[in-house]
């Protein structure tokens, strides 16, 4: 008996240092889900550069944004849209005069690999009939970005109540992007940079500019970060080489 | 088959499930023994709040940790103003998470083996000279061990699988709180990713499967000795 | 004088009372089921507190209401022998023996662990699990076990109960030999005639309230 409260005892002496160790010095980027490869390669190039990568934790701009609300010590933010930008901003949280769009991306209307529709997309354009009895896969319009995005876009073309009711929400964009892969939705809207990324899917057509709002990814460094990295890399992102890597991945640049 | 990277997911999720564990044993034990043997006001709130994480969206419970333990929240704001702590961001985080949501199972099982102590043989220890806290360390704490133990590795198994709770709390940092729920959600984002998928989901599999299996044989062995072991 | 009783305790809406001063030898706390005897053997243990009146062992006051004096359990040194033996299911033999005698004071101590088990005929047993003994052998180290604990007295709850008449007979031969060989005053709880003819040096009728 003694023996496990000593080996639990030791257990917990031992753990003692580890709970004190200091965070590490590369900069933490928090970036949105849909940047993974794109962001990755970024720390890459960065870290070729000769400083150390920087760690970036994806994950729905949403949490992300909670976590620097409640004081997650965190270098840069790059958000999937502007409202979560806004709402920090407006409680002091980022710093305004580091705040940039870094990137752009577009929608596109996709469906699975192997299918040919031809469907060009203006107001009125016949999405119901074209989608027959299958689905359209969205990601969620009622708080991800790209799924805001796409219902403005359907709104925008008038066919958004004829389809409301035969959409298959993703949690996430990328979710909507497997609906379509594996074929489970005959149609899917998704950024152009999902579609690039997947070669199970093929580009039905491009939305127009007009048909929703600027589709931006704005970035900032967070108020409680004085790491220098987290500087240097914010410089790289939007220097030539840093926009080169982005492009690469299908998003426009400034 | 596993990339290093994925060694160093597992050995971190391993990490963060044993920290969790063996600090919330005792706090599980104490709560279980209140619930089982406690005659108190407030009885029934706690047996509610306990059992919280299980019916709560782990979403929720990632919520209300960010809240409590993040820098600007009252529990973390004090852990870094007078110990100069952080867990956001950090495994030990990731641990809080995990240990959270683990406590309900922990308190059922070791609840469950409380309970089935016969107290005639705390009264039969007492007749022999032995004080409350003797009696407990060597009547009850014996008698309920392999509860503590099945409640222990059911408690590991379920810090293993946590994912939401972790990810809205300490959010997605490799080497440091992506565990492997949250390298697989990773994975599963990037297209031509799936041949990863698969590998971590085996490895989920095997550990999950490892831990039910010695918790089962433990339940086993202790129904046969009449609780010995 | 060996016990000296006087209590009486409110359960719901009875009240149960008994008095009496033993001798020497056993003393047989004697009535039908539902009586309250083991109430009383209770109440002299320690395991529940009477309401009024006063416990005496051996000279000794190990409770009386009006100086306020109530002894714990624990320190009364009464072996308690119950009808289920109780062993302890997750020590040996040898480790159940010895729980009570390892935390009495040492000048408590007036038998061994060697003597206790020739004096029983439990010396094969010692590493043996409890679960492994027959019901005779259970309350023989049952016995042992409140000996070594450094009892002054014992308190026997209807010890032969759960017993065939073989192990019974072969139980109420070593309560006898504990009875005239150690001197050990008793007081035991039966509703068996037969026993209780054999066993009482004096005898306490319980009758149910």
């Amino acid at each position: 008996m003694s023996r496990l409260f000593r080996c639990l005892f030791a257990f917990m002496v031992l753990l003692a240092p580890a709970l004190a160790q200091a965070a590490p010095r590369a900069p933490v980027v928090l970036a949105a889900a849909s940047l993974q490869e794109a962001m990755n390669d970024a720390a890459d190039a960065f870290a070729r550069t000769g400083h150390p990568r920087p760690v970036v934790s994806f994950a729905g701009s949403s949490a992300l944004a909670r976590q620097v609300e409640a004081g997650a010590p965190a270098d840069l933010f790059v958000s999937a849209d502007e409202d979560w930008m806004n709402a920090l901003a407006a409680k002091g949280l980022i710093r305004a005069d580091t705040r940039a769009d870094l990137l752009y991306n577009t929608l596109v209307l996709i469906e699975p690999a192997g299918q040919h529709t031809r469907l060009s997309i203006e107001k009125g354009f016949p999405l119901s009939r074209a989608l027959g009895g299958g689905r359209l896969a969205l990601a969620d319009p009622a708080g991800v970005p790209a799924g805001k995005y796409a219902e403005a876009a359907l709104t925008w073309a008038g066919v958004w109540g004829a389809v409301k009711d035969r959409i298959a929400i993703g949690e996430n964009v990328r979710a909507a992007l497997a609906l379509v892969e594996r074929g489970q939705a005959r149609m899917g809207i998704v950024y152009a940079t999902d579609a690039l990324a997947s070669n199970k899917v093929r580009v039905i057509a491009r939305f127009p500019r007009a048909s929703h709002p600027l589709i931006a990814y704005p970035v900032a460094q967070i108020a409680r970060s004085d790491n220098p990295e987290a500087r240097a890399f914010l410089a790289f992102l939007t220097s030539p080489r840093g926009k080169a890597v982005f492009r690469r991945h299908g998003f426009g640049t400034r | 088959m596993l990339r290093p990277e994925d060694w160093g997911v597992v050995f971190l999720s391993l990490k963060v499930s044993l920290l969790a564990v063996g600090c919330v044993l005792p706090f599980a034990f104490l709560c279980a023994w209140l619930l089982a043997r406690g005659r108190f006001p407030g009885r029934v709130l706690l047996d509610a709040l306990v059992h919280l994480p299980l019916v709560l969206p782990p979403v929720v419970v990632g919520w209300v940790l960010l809240i409590l333990f993040g820098t600007n929240g009252p529990i973390g704001g004090l852990l870094e103003r007078t110990f100069g702590l952080t867990v956001m961001f950090r495994w030990t985080g990731a641990a809080i998470a995990a240990a959270v949501m683990a406590l309900p199972l922990m308190v059922r099982a070791i609840r469950l083996s409380l309970e089935a102590i016969d107290p005639r043989y705390e009264q039969a220890a007492r007749s022999l000279g032995a004080d409350g806290p003797r009696r407990f360390l060597t009547v009850v704490l014996p008698l309920s061990l392999p509860g503590v133990l099945t409640g222990a590795i059911l408690g590991f198994a379920r810090s293993l699988g946590e994912f939401g709770a972790t990810i809205t709390f300490v959010s997605n940092i490799p080497g440091e709180t992506q565990t492997l729920p949250i390298a697989i959600y990773s994975a599963l984002q990037v297209p031509g990713e799936e041949g990863r998928v698969w590998t971590l989901a085996a490895v989920s599999v095997a550990l999950s499967l490892a831990a039910l299996l010695v918790s089962e044989g433990l339940a086993r062995r202790g129904t046969k000795d009449g609780h010995v072991l | 004088m060996s016990f000296d009783v006087d209590v009486s305790v409110r359960l719901g809406a009875q009240v149960l009372g008994a008095a009496f001063a033993t001798g020497e030898g056993l003393t047989l706390l004697f009535g039908p089921s539902g009586a309250g005897k083991t109430t009383i053997l209770n109440m002299v243990a320690g395991l529940v507190g009477p309401d009024a009146g006063h416990v005496r062992v051996g000279g000794e006051t190990l409770f009386d209401s009006a100086a306020g004096i109530d002894v714990p359990a624990h320190r009364r040194r009464l072996g308690f022998v119950f009808q289920d033996a109780r062993l302890f299911p997750h020590m040996k033999v040898r480790a159940n023996l010895l729980y009570g005698w390892k935390l009495a004071r040492s000048e408590d101590r007036w038998i061994a662990l060697e003597e206790v088990t020739r004096f029983l005929g439990i010396e094969s047993l010692l590493d043996r699990a409890p679960r492994t003994l027959s019901g005779g052998e259970a309350q023989r180290v049952a016995i042992g076990r409140a000996l070594l604990s450094g009892a002054r007295a014992l308190l026997m709850d209807e010890p032969l109960a759960a017993l065939d008449p073989e192990r019974s007979e072969e139980i109420m031969r070593v309560i006898e030999r504990v009875r005239d060989e150690l001197k050990l005053p008793i007081l035991y709880v039966t509703h068996d005639r037969e026993e209780a003819a054999r066993l009482a040096t004096d005898r306490i009728e319980v009758r149910p309230l």
